[in-house]
């Protein structure tokens, strides 16, 4: 049988390959997608198991996923198995790559924690004077923001906020608890507010494009879908210079194939999809292709409470329990730069859990009676700071090792520098002194960084701009070089902020195909 | 023989079952001659015996049968570290680990050892619990992101932690847990069966 030709070859099957199938499909493009995991059925993967029944009682194989903080023994297998897809690094500067191959990637998984980015993120040089703007504005992208909001039922309350714009929120108007309003009014005399988390809640189980995007893909008929596609490299017509398609192996028999399409678009998360335009030596005429790589600092627990009054079981209804989101709240104002960094951070909390007994210096019969007493007690939080974009914090190919596949695996080079670290001491301090404020006692404060990576939020590898020579796409995520080739995941940002970058993903894809339907349209494409 | 037969009549179920249908509708559906497997109960390894120590040495496992004792006695009848083999286990997974972390246990059971001889001349096991506990007063330490630098500190954090996590997720917690209507510790999790 003749090979098909497709009008849009789309990489990918998460957030960003997920909109992009659904917003062609519907305007009647023919799309073929590739994803480089199964389609995997939820009811016959999983099944509840009790902890003492895993070979390893909850401890998981020593030493199987090393990098992945995450991973525990119950969901070992739903992560990329690291001797399979191995990437390199200098052992003393760790990157935690943190993977999912399946239909929906990551979505899969994601906090769903879902804000907009600000102009502090996309005019950023405008404000500090660091780095580079983006090339589009929060009023470029609202309009998507708009629409993709309603598809993943994002519920929050709106703030006026001009660090974290409103959006097309369900409203959040549940009652916060004596705590958390108590944490609240503590953090306003410092100037910080505390808002509700914003949140997609999707069809209750997923809030993830196998369910809100790619079945209204698929339903348009328009859509040919084949999992496990392990996409090596992209390729080019030598005559026209135009990517004409990609070349992927079976997964499970290695057979290679090539896949023809008018336009290619990669969405395979940002570090995978640099891998395959690193691999296909494309798209990088300004060599800033794997650089500017940058993440989101994330410390699990970097403050960790107890409120007393609740102690010994008297945390009755609306006393203790919920939680809240703390915008950036650093270095707004530019004509005062109040610290010793650059840019800000954000955290979210939670109240009502038990304190872990690693904080309490006790064992035995004594420990017990403290744990006890601690029980739905605690207040604990998780900081989520800026990373700077910086061109040395970059992966490239490493030819001398590949995957099982053959394919050349990434080589990690980032660390992360002293405005990180400077940002991290403050907002432990600052945390620290708010949960005194509201009369909770602080049982241990960490300004240590887990590794690059750990928050799963890699960004910039292919970053966007108006200047070709310092960016690998323009403003509609489309290839400087290859007019035909763009890419759509979270490796375009310029800079990420604190926000979670997930909304922000899926408004640029789905900004990204209607340009690139309506170039298609009008036969520029 | 039997075993034969069994396997053919398999075989031959697809085959056969539509055309008996086929013959006479009017007749009662008949049973379909291939079922479900039936559900049977299964046991645990732990249900039918003892972990095998292989990993430590016998004055090791000793010393950290009595560390796991002290650390999570049993408490108001539920089941301590005793009780759920934690020392055994961690035996298991100690043996499973890399080299860093069995050196660490190795090192840090002997040093209980080497410091109960010379301060009770007698091994660590056969220490009375209050004698026992005045070698772990680096646990008084408080918690730090950063693990200790002195190696038995260390060791002593990681010990903690690792007792009670094989405690808590044993069957025995489990049991007594659910038993009582307390949610410590262990419980249920969705697990992920290796993808195809």
């Amino acid at each position: 049988m003749p090979a098909k030709d497709y009008d849009v070859l789309i990489i990918g099957s998460g957030a960003s390959g997920g909109m992009a199938a659904y917003n062609l499909t519907k305007k009647g493009i023919k799309c073929l997608l590739l994803d480089a995991g199964p389609l995997v059925d939820f009811e016959k993967n999983r099944i509840l198991r009790p902890v003492y029944e895993l070979p390893y009682r909850g401890f998981g194989k020593p030493g199987k996923l090393p990098h992945l903080f995450q991973a525990n023994e119950f969901n070992a297998n739903q992560w990329v198995d690291e001797k399979e897809v191995p990437y390199t690094h200098d052992p003393k500067q760790p990157f935690n790559w943190v993977r999912v191959r399946m239909i929906g990637g990551k979505s899969l998984f994601w906090a769903r924690m879902s804000f907009r980015l600000s102009d502090f993120e996309f005019k950023a040089k405008d404000h500090d004077g660091f780095g580079e703007n983006w090339p589009i504005s929060h009023a470029d992208l609202s309009p998507y923001y708009d629409q993709v909001e309603p598809i993943f039922r994002v519920a929050g309350r709106k703030e006026g906020l001009a660090q974290l714009p409103d959006g097309i929120f369900i409203e959040d108007n549940s009652p916060d608890s004596a705590a958390t309003k108590r944490f609240a009014d503590s953090a306003k005399t410092r100037g910080i507010t505390v808002t509700k988390m914003r949140r997609a809640l999707g069809n209750g189980q997923f809030a993830s494009s196998m369910n809100l995007l790619l079945p209204d893909a698929m339903a348009t008929g328009n859509l040919t879908m084949v999992p496990n596609a392990v996409v090596r490299d992209v390729t080019v017509d030598k005559n026209t210079g135009l990517a004409n398609g990609a070349n992927f192996l079976d997964r499970h028999s290695r057979r290679e194939v090539h896949v023809k399409a008018r336009v290619v678009i990669v969405g395979a998360s940002c570090l995978e999809s640099t891998r395959i335009l690193l691999n296909s030596k494309i798209a990088n005429s300004s060599g800033v292709l794997g650089h500017y790589l940058h993440d989101q600092f994330y410390m699990s627990n970097s403050v960790v409470a107890t409120i007393p009054e609740v102690r010994d079981g008297k945390g009755g209804r609306g006393l203790v329990g919920g939680g809240g989101y703390i915008p950036r709240f650093r270095n707004l104002d530019k004509t005062k730069p109040e610290k010793n960094f650059l840019r800000g951070y954000a955290l979210d909390f939670s109240t009502g859990g038990t304190p872990d007994a690693k904080y309490f210096p006790q064992w035995g019969e004594e420990l017990q009676k403290t744990l006890d007493s601690h029980r739905g007690t605690s207040f604990s939080c998780t900081l989520m700071g800026e990373v700077l974009p910086r061109f040395e914090n970059h992966v490239r190919i490493n030819k001398d090792v590949v995957d099982a596949w053959g394919i050349p695996v990434l080589h990690f080079q980032a660390k992360y520098g002293d405005n990180e670290f400077q940002m991290a001491k403050d907002a432990v301090q600052t945390i620290g002194e708010v949960c005194h404020g509201a009369g909770f006692e602080v049982l241990n404060r960490n300004d240590k960084m887990f590794p690059p990576g750990y928050s799963i939020h890699e960004l910039g590898t292919c970053r966007m701009g108006d200047n070709p020579k310092t960016s690998v796409l323009n403003k509609w995520n489309q290839t400087h070089d290859i007019k035909n080739l763009f890419v759509v995941d979270g490796s375009s940002f310029v800079t990420g902020g604190s926000q979670n970058p997930t909304m922000t993903i899926l408004a640029l894809s789905m900004r990204a195909t209607d340009h690139l339907a309506e170039q298609m349209r009008a036969g520029s494409l | 023989m039997k075993r034969r037969r069994f396997v053919q009549s398999l075989i031959a179920a697809p085959a056969t079952a539509p055309l008996m249908v086929a013959q006479d509708s009017a007749r009662p559906t008949p049973v379909p001659v291939v079922q479900a497997a039936p559900k049977l109960e299964t046991g645990i390894a732990d249900d039918a015996g003892n972990t095998t120590p292989h990993f430590f040495t016998p004055p090791q496992l000793a010393a950290l049968r009595k560390l796991s004792d002290i650390i999570l006695p049993s408490i108001n009848g539920a089941p301590g570290a005793t009780d759920a083999t934690a020392a055994e286990f961690l035996d298991f997974l100690i043996g499973q680990s890399l080299e860093d972390r069995q050196k660490l246990y190795r090192s840090g059971l002997d040093q209980l050892n080497t410091q109960a001889a010379k301060k009770f001349a007698k091994p660590f096991a056969e220490l009375e619990t209050p004698q026992a506990e005045t070698l772990l007063s680096p646990l008084r330490a408080s918690w730090t992101y950063d693990p200790p630098a002195d190696a038995f500190a260390r060791f002593l954090r990681e010990a903690k932690q690792d007792i009670r996590t094989a405690t808590m997720n044993s069957r025995e917690w489990v049991a007594a847990a659910g038993a009582t209507g307390g949610r410590r510790g262990g419980g249920v999790g969705l697990y992920w069966y290796p993808l195809d």
